[in-house]
């Protein structure tokens, strides 16, 4: 009967279909339709609900689409899988909690600090995208330093205060009421802002595709929401990956507030294995990553949902530095053999590997590849004894390359799409 | 023979045996080494042998037993014998006795003083010499042997006892023994009361959540020691009994039925020296002793053939402890043999004895009122027979059991044949050829697990090795096969999998095997079913059976789920070890080595992993290329052959070999099966004598149908008409999951590639989805094929809310409109003046036209048409296609066909029809709300009232909807404003639909908005907006309309919460006596580690744990009503068969014969008035104030109260007359 609620929850997120009718063409003036949304956003319950489960649901997983109708037949005969911890703490069904704190900085110390790194002494007019800029501490900052500043913001009471300070210069700031790290929802359900598709936010905003080698057409700032830090990480991985959403427009930098935690892990490498894991190796590939800077905890300010300040509880969250990273994309990323097209088998044979991340590496060949696991490890010149934990990212693509080249066999990996769909 | 030599020598040892000074465990050692050395090792045989015979030299005593019986009838030294077998068998066992080295194999140094009379050591050592033979035949097989009997060496069998009185009694015994009678030891044992010694044990009464930990162990172990004794493993029951027994910790975990098992078991064996080993150690453990210990006990005293004064002891004793001698032969159950034994002993005591006829219980009536009519004595009755002769059904009988004995039934596939080229005869071949190779690979992979098992059974874990041996190793190298050919090519996720595999081993060796004496039975049971016989009076199915013979024996339990994984697990992973394939099938370059067929690979979903087992792509490709055309079903998954057997009792009828449960449950789960068994035999009469006329039901393939279905699905299906294409007509993936050409080319931009992966992932997707239907359909339509020209029977159990299910599930009349289509009844009866009719009728109401006009109009409208109806029956495909457009269009089909046949022949009235007509409940759901509230209005709008025209609720919301719309409109609401002219039947019908069954709000918008976006002129925008203002308009409708309803539902959702509240699960029973519980509890976490990957699962039917609040409430109303309405089907299924009808039902849709639709719709209505007229609610509201309130223990609690008060406010019903119902023509149609 637990699977029966499961698959209710499943059937919510299959129903809310894509509109029909829903495109950018229709939008009109966009923030019109915002502002609708924003007058019937009274606190409905299925509204939140789903936006709850779009929180959750972008980060790393392909959850499934098929109609509950059309999945093996399982009735609610068997016993069904319990969640085993993974990767992010968050499990489907915790995430209950009703207002979402969002950290935004308060200081302009630190605001002209962030200006001063990211725009060095350059004059010229440069495009940022600011992702929740609250109170706007920081927009006024880099608007006064001359760029041009586009604000995503997805609390609304933040949003009249910010377009105040848009009229006072020039039409350099946009302000657009939607959440940056919910961009391009996977299930295709309603789209009620503040979760929109990126083709809409860009093509409101006239931004053009850039091909994958030239720069980055804009620089986003943010602060990665400090309760799932990990899912939205792993979102824009995906994203990055598979060239979707921001990154169907180009080589977007990123410029996030990060816990000092999660940035060792992603810059950790086989010399401190304590915190090496597949997120590491997907981030440390795909983008160079820089170390701007690191601001204590105690310079931010923590709001809940409806734009009360909220006070800081957790000792522990007050210790705790945010470091400012840069993620660039790499120009070659796609050069080679990872493409768009198997970035997802890249993908699964991380996250197998690091599930045991003690084990050796040839036990993990046995359920990703049929070739025999020998075999690769002598064309990746490595020991049969070799453990994940040391492999080198690049080690990882070397291997993913060489299984994904392979000649002598038809059937390469184990990995199937669609493995997902058929389990209860 | 050296064994025998010893034993004989041992012959006088009623005064040798025993001196004084125990000698250790060396001497022992010595003495038997040299004449045990050689021979020892020819003990152990190959494992079928050794699944009886696992200790020593239980073959020898078999025979030595034997020889012992013979002698006792020649009346020679019967005594002597005895002992020498009882023995040899004890002084195999206690070798590593660990705290009290036995002494008792000092026997063997006895040398050889033959004492016994000449003539039968002769017999003897002739026996000994054919044993020896037949032993070195099979000594060639073993390999393993000496490793077994060391550990069978070690097995444990003397008790440490934790009470040093017991403990010093015991030793007092087997050292006295020789002197004193040792049996009178087990009277004086007897006469110690129970001492509560286990003091932790029984003082702490534990906390809820050990205790239910502790529960769940007790249940492995009791499962444990019945597959031991199953598979005659009873020293490893009794060693593990000893060790648990030692560890004051695990000791707790022993209950007096474990005790009483492993009792019973040596008991059958005749070895009373273990026996009295169990019950030192029961005494010890605290308990007392009750009718099965001493039925146990007594029967082996009756084996042993003990003399007249221990029994009588023994039965003193008894009587002292407050047990009756009747008891033990009517309350406890035993085998004829056994019975006859436990007799033996009885009268050796009390020689004018005689037992307790065998249950022919009082006939026992069922009292409810509703049922009075069907349990009436009335010899004039007649029940409905089959068109059948008895010799007919005899062979059909006999068919039937060939099937259930093979276990799988193999059906050829209907899939197109495919051409005999030489790839695909090389591919059969290839395939033929692993399959032996694995055959053998599977033999070697079993045994070496089991010996694993075995070795950790000797270690006191508790293995899986009694489960491995409950199959003979060919079924289950059989059943791994059939497993590895139908994995499917994606994988199988391994819970599934192993849970699969555990329960098709549970279900296998349940088979029962009297096959002669059901032979019999059933062919008496024919005479009440068949054409040509007679009965002595009109009784129901069920009686006649009960009349032929006893009942059946007590089920066993179902093995907790722990175990069943476990064992799958087990199994699975044996295939996985065994399964190799030369890798030159999946490269062809590669030299010839072995790799894997399976592969375990992860999966994950959201942030769970999850194991799965997966073919080898080549493997898959292989199968595809050899186009096999068989399937392979078990024989509990195809529709039986011959009527099912009666249901008699929760746990017997259906099936003839396989026992099939009456209420099917979630697995695990057995408070349904213990709330049945807690039930008196005679309440269930209802249930069990309606799930036995349904699945008395003869159906047959509709041959016409079926040719035409299978027309389109070997050609390119009709998805349209339910007919799944074949995989070639799925949008095809360009080479397998490769990229495209060019899409690795480094010209194409990544955006595009990102966008062929999107297009290849959805081509995948629809691929996938279109291969699951088309297997459905495969399964169906090959098993119609199978069935075709046959005549067959669903059988029919129910759920824990009493609505009824065939439990064939492939091929039922429960499927979708193809599915019924394919069906017919295999009885005809002749049209008569209306049938005719009804059949026209029942056409446009699978059209779903003229829904709402009078029963006149629509057959006017079936006349109108007639020539587009002849047209369709006569040329399906090529005409002019009207059935096609019919909401049901494979039934409609059918009935155009019936309908011509029966305009063109000569007299349509004598037509005889096989045709199922039916009739539908109109919102069945709510009928039953406006029934029990008596709401006048809502009444009305589901056609409880006779009207001229049938009524729509759905309109009648729909209606009810818009005015309140409009109100709103008037007042400038915006969203009501926008909905104006789309507010219809369609938008609120599903929601009212299932309002009944307990849909919210939440849900209720997204079915609303779902039917907004259909419309495509509707402004998107809003859809939103409006399906949140349309749904709450829906529900203050049916609020409006149906008052009574909604304070019932929300009276039963109060009560529910707060039964849950005070920690119990929602029961209630039926007003047919069904007992119904919801099982839904908190959720239970079990593991099972080690192996290819740790399985962990959850499961909600843990009684132990605190009911789950959310689901008992909100289960509450919608189970309720499916109770109410199951009560009414089966009402009207019972008096329909006194009528002499043929019924069966889909759940609110009732079937019959053209003819008799009449009859039926007047049961059906009378009976519903009957049911109604009961005082449901205020029955419900005693039963559970009974059940939940009258505790004395908790009354104080402040749920209880405030339950009370709840209960006591029933809902205050309407002012309708339920009369009325009796002339609704449209309350069923």
């Amino acid at each position: 009967m637990a699977r029966e609620e499961a698959q209710r929850t499943d059937d919510h997120r299959v129903r809310v279909q894509t509109p029909p009718g829903w495109s950018v063409s229709l939008l009109g003036r966009p923030l019109t339709v915002l502002g609708r949304l924003r007058r019937d956003g009274n606190g409905s319950d299925g509204k939140r609900k789903m936006e709850r489960s779009f929180a959750l649901k972008s980060g790393a997983v392909r959850w499934m689409d098929v109609p509950a109708g059309n999945r093996r037949g399982l009735s609610d005969y068997y016993p069904h899988l319990m969640p085993s911890v993974g990767f992010g703490k968050s499990s489907s069904r915790v995430y209950r909690c009703r207002s979402e704190t969002k950290r935004y900085i308060t200081s302009p110390r630190v605001a002209e600090t962030l200006v001063r790194i990211l725009r060095g002494k350059r004059k010229s007019c440069q495009l940022f995208l600011e992702c929740n800029p609250g109170p706007g501490i920081l927009t006024r900052a880099l608007l006064e330093s001359g760029a041009k500043v586009i604000a995503l913001e997805s609390d609304k009471t933040f949003i009249p205060q910010l377009k105040s300070l848009g009229k006072k210069v020039n039409g350099r700031l946009e302000v657009v009421y939607c959440d940056f790290f919910k961009l391009d929802p996977r299930s295709r359900g309603i789209l009620t802002p503040p979760i929109m598709t990126s083709d809409m936010l860009f093509q409101y905003l006239g931004i053009e595709a850039q091909p994958w080698s030239k720069g980055a057409p804009l620089k986003a700032i943010g602060i990665l929401p400090p309760k799932n830090e990990r899912n939205a990480l792993w979102k824009l991985l995906h994203d990055l990956y598979s060239c979707t959403s921001v990154y169907k427009y180009g080589r977007v930098e990123l410029n996030l507030f990060i816990t000092e935690k999660e940035c060792r892990k992603i810059m950790a490498n086989p010399q401190n294995p304590g915190l090496y894991q597949a997120l590491s190796v997907l981030c440390q590939i795909a983008c160079g990553i820089k170390l701007l800077h690191t601001e204590s905890c105690l310079s931010f300010g923590t709001y809940t949902a409806n734009g009360q300040l909220a006070k800081q509880k957790h000792r522990e969250s007050l210790e705790q530095n945010l470091c400012f990273i840069q993620l660039t994309p790499h120009k070659d990323l796609f050069t080679g053999t990872l493409t768009p097209f198997n970035y997802d088998v890249f993908f699964h044979m991380l996250r197998q590997c690091f599930m045991k991340r003690g084990a050796k590496l040839i036990d993990h060949l046995h359920s990703l590849s049929p070739i025999d696991a020998m075999h690769i490890l002598k064309q990746i010149k490595k020991n049969k004894d070799v453990k994940v934990i040391d492999m080198y990212p690049e080690d990882f693509q070397h291997l993913f390359e060489t299984i994904e080249c392979y000649k002598d066999d038809n059937y390469k990996w184990l990995y199937d799409d669609f493995m997902e769909d058929v389990i209860i | 023979m050296s064994a025998v030599r010893w034993g004989r020598g041992a012959a006088g040892f009623g005064r040798a045996l025993w001196p004084a000074g125990a000698p250790g465990l060396l001497a022992e050692e010595g003495a038997l080494g040299g004449v045990w050395g050689r021979k020892r090792s020819s003990t152990a045989s190959p494992c079928e042998q050794d699944r009886r015979k696992d200790w020593g030299h239980a073959e020898l005593l078999e025979v030595l037993k034997a020889r012992v019986r013979q002698l006792q009838a020649e009346g020679v030294a019967e005594v002597t014998v005895k002992r020498v077998a009882k023995r040899v068998a004890v002084a195999r066992a206690p070798e590593a006795g660990g705290a009290q080295p036995p002494r008792q194999a000092q026997a063997g140094a006895e040398g050889a003083a033959p004492m016994l009379s000449s003539r039968w050591a002769q017999k003897l050592d002739d026996d000994q010499r054919l044993m020896e033979r037949r032993k070195q035949r099979l000594e060639g097989k073993l390999q393993k042997h000496v490793e077994k009997v060391a550990w069978q060496k070690q097995l444990r069998s003397e008790p440490r006892l934790l009470s040093r009185k017991l403990a010093s009694q015991l030793q007092h015994w087997e050292q006295g023994a020789p002197r004193s009678p040792w049996e009178e030891q087990l009277a004086q044992l007897l006469q110690e009361a129970p001492q509560g010694w286990s003091g932790e044990a029984a003082a702490a009464p534990a906390d809820r959540g050990p205790e239910s930990r502790l529960e769940g162990q007790r249940q492995r172990l009791l499962s444990f020691f019945e597959c031991c004794l199953l598979t005659g493993n009873l020293p490893l029951a009794h060693h593990l009994l000893v060790t648990h027994h030692s560890k004051s910790q695990q000791q707790r975990l022993l209950t007096l039925s474990m005790y009483n098992m492993v009792m019973l078991g040596w008991a059958r064996q005749g070895s009373f020296k273990e026996l009295m080993y169990v019950f030192f150690m029961l005494k010890d453990a605290g308990l007392a002793p009750d009718l099965r210990s001493y039925a146990a006990a007594l029967q082996c005293m009756g084996r042993l053939d003990q003399d007249a004064g221990t029994i009588r002891r023994c039965l003193k004793q008894m009587a002292q402890d407050g047990l009756q001698l009747q008891g033990l032969f009517t309350a406890v159950p035993l085998s004829a043999e056994e019975r006859a034994e436990l007799l033996r002993a009885v009268r050796k005591a009390k020689p004018a004895f005689t037992p307790p006829r065998p249950p022919v219980p009082p006939p026992q009536v069922n009292t409810s009122p509703l049922l009075r009519e069907i349990y009436a004595k009335d010899p004039t009755v007649s029940y409905p027979r089959l068109h059948l002769s008895l010799k007919e059904l005899q062979g059909l009988f006999r068919q039937q059991l060939r099937v259930e004995m093979a276990t799988t039934v193999t059906v050829e596939s209907v899939e197109k044949v495919p051409l005999l080229t030489k790839e695909v005869l090389h591919a059969r071949k290839t395939l033929a050829g692993l399959r032996t190779r694995w055959r053998t690979a599977l033999y070697r992979e079993l045994q070496e697990t089991k010996e694993s098992e075995a070795h950790a059974a000797r270690e006191g874990r508790l293995s899986l090795f009694p489960y491995l041996c409950l199959l003979s190793e060919k079924e289950i190298v059989g059943l791994l096969l059939q497993t590895l050919q139908a994995l499917p090519a994606q994988g199988e996720s391994l819970l599934f999998l192993a849970h699969e595999l555990g329960l098709r081993v549970f279900k296998r060796k349940q088979l029962r095997n009297e096959v002669q004496e059901l032979e019999q039975r059933y062919s008496k049971y024919l005479h009440l079913l068949a054409s040509d016989t007679q009965v002595a009076e009109p009784c129901l199915p069920r009686q006649h059976w009960e009349a032929l013979g006893a009942p059946e024996a007590p089920h066993e339990q179902p093995w907790p789920v722990s175990v069943v994984v476990q064992l799958g697990k087990q199994l699975a992973e044996v295939l996985v070890r065994a399964a190799q394939m030369p890798s030159s099938l999946a490269a062809p370059r590669s030299p010839g080595t072995l790799i894997p067929v399976l592969y375990h690979v992860y999966s994950f979903r959201s942030f769970r992993q999850i194991g799965i087992l997966k073919p080898h792509p080549a493997f898959t490709q292989l199968l595809e290329t050899a186009a096999e055309r068989t399937l392979t079903f078990e024989s509990t998954d195809v529709p039986m052959l011959c009527p099912p057997l009666p249901w008699t009792s929760p746990h017997s009828g259906a099936f003839l070999l396989s026992p099939t449960k009456m209420m099917r449950s979630v697995e695990g789960s057995q408070q349904h099966q213990l709330l049945l068994e807690r039930c008196p035999p005679a309440e269930l009469h209802g249930a069990l004598d309606a799930l036995t006329q349904l699945g008395n039901c003869a159906w047959r393939v509709n041959g016409r149908i079926l040719d035409l279905v299978l027309e389109l699905f070997t050609d390119k299906g009709c998805p349209r008409l339910g007919v799944p294409a074949p995989p070639s007509e799925a949008p095809r993936p360009p080479e397998g999951r490769q990229a495209p050409k060019g899409c690795l080319l480094p010209e194409v931009s990544p955006a595009e590639k990102a966008e062929m992966r999107r297009e290849l992932a959805r081509r995948l997707k629809v691929a996938r989805e279109m291969q699951s239907l088309r297997a459905d359909a495969l399964y169906r339509l090959s098993l119609a094929q199978h069935l075709r020209h046959r005549v067959f029977w669903l059988p029919h159990n129910m759920d824990f809310r009493g609505r009824t299910y065939p439990c064939s599930p492939h091929f039922n009349h429960l499927g979708s409109d193809l599915a019924r289509a394919l069906l017919e009844f295999a009885q005809g009866r002749p049209l008569g003046p209306h049938g005719l009719n009804w059949l026209k009728i029942h056409l446009v109401n699978l059209t779903g036209l003229k829904k709402r006009e009078s029963l006149q109009a629509r057959r006017d409208y079936a006349d109108e048409l007639m020539e587009d109806i002849l047209d369709s029956a006569d040329r399906p495909m090529t005409g002019r296609k009207w059935w096609m457009e019919a909401d049901e269009p494979w039934q409609a089909l059918a009935c155009c066909m019936e309908v011509a046949q029966a305009v063109r022949a000569p007299d349509p009235t004598a037509y005889v029809s096989h045709f199922p007509v039916h009739q539908d409940g109109s919102c069945n759901g709510l009928q039953h709300y406006a029934a029990l509230g008596r709401d006048s209005v809502g009444a009305a709008s589901v056609n409880l009232l006779p009207l001229d025209l049938p009524q729509d609720v759905y309109s009648e919301v729909a209606a009810q909807v818009e005015v309140f719309r409009r109100q709103d409109a008037e007042q400038g609401v915006r969203v009501a404003q926008v909905l104006e002219g789309f507010i219809s039947r369609k938008v609120v019908k599903q929601t009212v639909m299932t309002v009944v069954y307990g849909v919210t709000r939440y849900g209720g918008r997204l079915q609303i908005e779902k039917r907004l976006r259909e419309i495509h002129d509707f402004p998107q925008d809003f859809v939103w907006e409006a399906s949140h203002y349309l749904v709450r308009q829906v529900f203050n409708s049916l609020q409006e309309m149906f008052s009574g309803t909604r304070s019932i539902q929300r009276w039963l959702t109060e009560s529910a919460r707060l039964i849950s509240h005070t920690g119990s699960a929602v029961e209630w029973v039926t007003p047919l006596g069904i007992p119904v519980i919801q099982p839904y509890h908190r959720d239970s976490k079990v593991m099972i580690k080690g192996g290819l990957q740790s399985l962990t699962f959850s499961s909600s039917v843990d009684t132990s744990q605190k009911p789950n609040t959310l689901k008992q409430k909100n289960g509450f109303p919608p189970n309720f009503i499916h109770s109410l309405d199951s009560s009414h089907m089966m009402l009207t299924a019972l008096h329909c068969y006194r009528k002499g009808l043929t019924f069966v039902s889909v759940h609110d849709c009732f079937w019959t014969h053209a003819a008799d639709v009449a009859v039926m719709n007047q049961v059906c209505r009378e009976q519903f008035v009957r049911l109604h007229s009961q005082p449901i609610l205020h029955n419900l509201s005693r039963f559970l104030i009974k059940r939940f309130c009258s505790d004395p223990r908790t009354s104080k609690s402040i749920w209880v109260s405030r339950l009370m008060d709840t209960l006591l406010s029933v809902p205050k019903a309407g002012t309708f007359n339920l009369e009325q119902v009796k002339h609704s023509t449209y309350f069923f149609s």
